[in-house]
């Protein structure tokens, strides 16, 4: 039998890794990476990535979470760090911070070809503002309207940002450093004591 | 139930400690301790210093074994390092290598 436990008044300091099923109850400060269901129960603590087949979290994990199959966050879990799996579920009362994705291993790799169907699909946002125009002609702008919305278009060009782009990084004003009297930090330091 | 198993195919590099029973069917490189008894499988190999309410050993064991009770080493069972525990038990067909220290 592959059912692992790590029980309750049990901590492991440490990377878990294996094949099988795991459940854990207790604490375990590392890694935890297994071929088959994870179990975190309500009492379960882990600090470190989390990964398996099926996952099922209740207690506190610190850490990314990676399911080959899914993940689900039960009421009373809470998980700071990133969720990925194909099926990914939160039940109400489940605390996430984190990226969440419902993707599998092979989509990890895949985020080029999504970019560049961005890439074509921005050229689609630009052919908007041409809608947008038609209602300001009564103010007669016509002429610079048009050219307002390519301009947005070139902005996110390469040509045109440098020209924007330098003189942005030339507007911030210099950073204001509050002189400190003599001494201050030290007090300050006395102070946090 | 035992508290902890650590089944067969299960990997922990790191120390383990417990305050329950513990039951080790896979590998284990590091250190276990628990105020419970721990029981080594045979189909379990530990590398560890391991420190125990009582310990059963049916595997491999590399490693200073410390019991408060009793250290029992069974017929398939290897044990390659010190025992300290006050009672003793090694069963014929067991492998052993190290010293026993039973506190007199």
């Amino acid at each position: 039998m592959n059912g692992s436990v790590i029980g309750r008044g049990t901590v492991v300091r440490g990377n878990v890794r294996g094949s099988g099923s795991l459940e854990i109850l207790g604490r375990v400060e590392g890694d935890v990476s297994v071929t088959g269901e994870l179990v975190l129960g309500e009492e379960s603590a882990v600090r470190g990535s989390v990964t398996g087949s099926h996952i099922t979290v209740s207690g506190a994990v610190q850490g990314d979470v990676r399911g080959s199959e899914a993940v689900l966050l039960e009421r009373g879990a809470r998980v700071v760090g990133d969720l990925t799996a194909p099926r990914i579920g939160v039940a109400t009362g489940a605390l996430v911070k984190g990226l969440v994705r419902t993707d599998g291993e092979p989509a990890l790799g895949a985020p080029r070809r999504p970019a560049t169907a961005m890439g074509a699909r921005s050229p689609a946002f630009p052919a908007r503002p041409p809608a947008a125009p038609p209602a300001p002609p009564p103010t007669k702008s016509e002429p610079r309207e048009p050219e307002g919305a390519p301009e947005e278009e070139l902005e996110s060009e390469p040509p045109a940002p440098p020209k924007d782009a330098k003189p942005a990084r030339e507007a911030p004003p210099p950073p204001v450093v509050p002189a400190l009297a003599k001494g201050a930090k030290a007090k300050k330091k006395k102070r946090e004591d | 139930m035992a508290g902890t198993v650590i089944g067969e195919g299960l990997n922990i590099e790191g120390d383990v400690s417990s305050e329950e029973e513990v039951v080790v069917q896979g590998n284990l490189r590091g250190k276990l301790t628990t105020t419970d008894a721990v029981s080594v499988g045979s189909s379990a190999v530990i590398e560890a210093d391991v420190s125990a309410q009582s310990l059963t050993i049916a595997g491999q064991v590399t490693g200073d074994v410390t019991a408060a009770e009793r250290v029992d080493l069974q017929a398939g069972g290897r044990l390659i390092g010190d025992v300290k525990a006050s009672r003793l038990t090694i069963a014929d067909g067991a492998s052993f290598k190290g010293n026993v220290d039973m506190d007199v």
